[in-house]
């Protein structure tokens, strides 16, 4: 589902943010990456869905060779990955229906389907009730529910969460583990970058380590460290 | 992926309305300059319309001295006559110049009061065969030289008097609206730039999701024509309602005579408006490609 290979990304100033990286993530998989802060965590996420893209080495999303992928192609790619973040990017001017609904809106989707999936993917998420309210209104733990929501309403191939619990408390983060394993279970790819080691330590999944850039560990079933 | 009429609505609306006083001084700003580039354009043709009454006919007129006697008149008109290069020569005496000049001056009592048609010299009007200026020209200097002439006024003469003043009236509109244009273009730019911003959290959300570049563009652009639309439409007002009565009223003004024939057709004015538009058009959809391509990082 994704493969890099010999991948290296190079920020301004000779940062070295990823460092001739090269793996593949097979389709369902569920897959922890784990490493210090600026250990090149987010940019790994955010060169799989373009936000970014590699100095060197070659990048492959679901069979496609994205480096070579135009800019007016881009939105089609993103349309086939989730993304999940630390601070939720949810809209507060919009109720929590709204910001889902918005997501299937600016692609395009017809209204009735629009209509119909989000009600299903907020009752998914268990917050069938609380579709009128605004974000402010719900807890941290909702709104990550809601963020999860608008990535997945479109059933994507690919689920990118960058700490998606890192605001959370350890009771709230088990339930959107939960959450994020029944995704997965669907068939979704996901790949969830975190620092919390208990969550790395219960799940037992594939855990990828960077450390300045460079995969130092890639274990399967793996723990923290 | 067609691009929802209802959603496009919906956003621009709500842009337009968020910053009402940036909308509304670029609205202004596009309302000042186009009344102006138009008026500039209406007196332009309005010229061209005043200098088609000269074209029947290339004239000159031969003013004889006031106290020019009777046989000085005969031996030019006889003269004028007689000359093959003359098409014909039409008298007009005293009275007649007189009658003439209180009407170009009706409002100006005192100078009538003060005028008797003794002061006033008769004249010959000369229409010439040919109409090539330099002929007419020469012709003219001829009966300039004669004995009892006073003076010989070409039509062309004033035609090109007309011209030049309103060229320089015009071109001066015309730098005056650029300047204004280019400020408008920058205000709508900044407005759009402004609105980008406030809608920064969306336009992210928008492009994580997978909104394509154009989805996220289009409500912008919309924006920055419907400002410069809503512009324009009050400047065709201003053109219609109050530049073009102004411009019938000053042909009418006889202390003016410069203005004499002076006219703005229907179809000018309509051309006008429609240049207008699409001055505004043009002007809304650079100003806001240009904010989008540069500070809309998609």
């Amino acid at each position: 589902m994704i493969k890099l290979e010999n991948v290296s990304k190079i920020y301004k100033g000779d940062v070295v943010a990823l460092k001739d990286a090269s793996l593949e993530v097979e389709k369902g998989e569920f897959v922890f990456l784990v490493g210090a802060s600026g250990s090149g965590k987010s940019t790994f996420l955010r060169l799989v869905n373009k936000e970014e893209s590699p100095e060197k080495g070659r990048i492959f999303v679901a069979g496609k060779d994205i480096a070579a992928l135009s800019a007016w192609k881009v939105p089609y790619l993103r349309r086939n990955i989730g993304s999940v973040f630390q601070d939720f990017k949810l809209l507060t001017n919009k109720t929590v229906y709204e910001n889902v609904a918005f997501a299937l809106e600016v692609i395009g989707r017809p209204r009735h389907v629009v209509k119909t999936q989000v009600p299903a993917i907020l009752e998914l998420v268990g917050l069938g009730k609380k579709m009128g309210n605004f974000p402010n209104e719900l807890s941290g733990g909702e709104q990550q529910r809601v963020s999860i929501a608008r990535a997945f309403v479109n059933r994507p191939l690919i689920l990118l969460a960058d700490e998606p619990t890192g605001n959370l408390d350890p009771a709230t983060s088990v339930g959107i583990m939960r959450l994020l394993d029944r995704i997965n279970r669907t068939g979704t790819t996901v790949l969830m970058a975190t620092h919390d080691r208990s969550i790395v330590d219960t799940m037992r999944r594939r855990v990828i380590e960077l450390d300045r850039g460079a995969i130092i560990r890639d274990q399967s079933r793996g723990v923290y460290e | 992926m067609a691009i929802k009429v209802d959603y496009v609505v919906r956003e621009t609306a709500a842009n337009l309305t968020r910053n009402i006083t940036l909308t509304l001084a670029s609205v202004l700003t596009v309302v000042v300059s186009l009344t102006l580039f138009g008026s500039a354009f209406m007196l332009n043709q309005g010229v061209n319309n005043a200098n088609d009454r000269f074209k029947g006919g290339i004239e000159f007129i031969v003013y004889l001295q006031p106290d020019a006697s009777q046989e000085v008149i005969d031996s030019v008109g006889k003269s004028l006559r007689d000359n093959p290069d003359v098409e014909r020569a039409e008298f007009v005496n005293k009275d007649e110049t007189l009658v003439e000049f209180r009407r170009l001056f009706k409002d100006s009592r005192q100078l009538l009061e003060s005028i008797t048609a003794d002061i006033l010299p008769p004249s010959f009007r000369v229409a010439p065969k040919t109409q090539d200026p330099e002929v007419v020209q020469a012709l003219g200097d001829v009966y300039r030289q004669k004995a009892g002439v006073y003076d010989v006024i070409f039509a062309f003469e004033v035609v090109k008097r007309i011209q030049e003043t309103f060229n320089k009236i015009g071109v001066r509109f015309l730098v005056a609206s650029g300047l204004l244009l280019l400020a408008a273009l920058m205000l709508i730019l900044n407005t759009i730039r402004v609105a980008m911003f406030a809608r920064r959290r969306e336009i992210e959300v928008m492009k994580l999701v997978g909104a394509t570049n154009w989805f996220i563009r289009v409500p912008f652009i919309v924006e920055g024509i419907i400002q410069t639309l809503i512009g324009a439409g009050v400047a065709v007002l201003a053109m219609t309602f109050v530049i073009r009565p102004f411009i019938d009223e000053l042909s009418q003004d006889k202390v003016l005579p410069i203005f004499q024939g002076f006219v703005v057709t229907d179809a000018n004015l309509v051309f006008t408006n429609l240049l207008v538009v699409g001055v505004a058009v043009l002007i809304g959809a650079v100003g806001s490609a240009v904010a989008v391509s540069r500070f809309l990082d998609v």
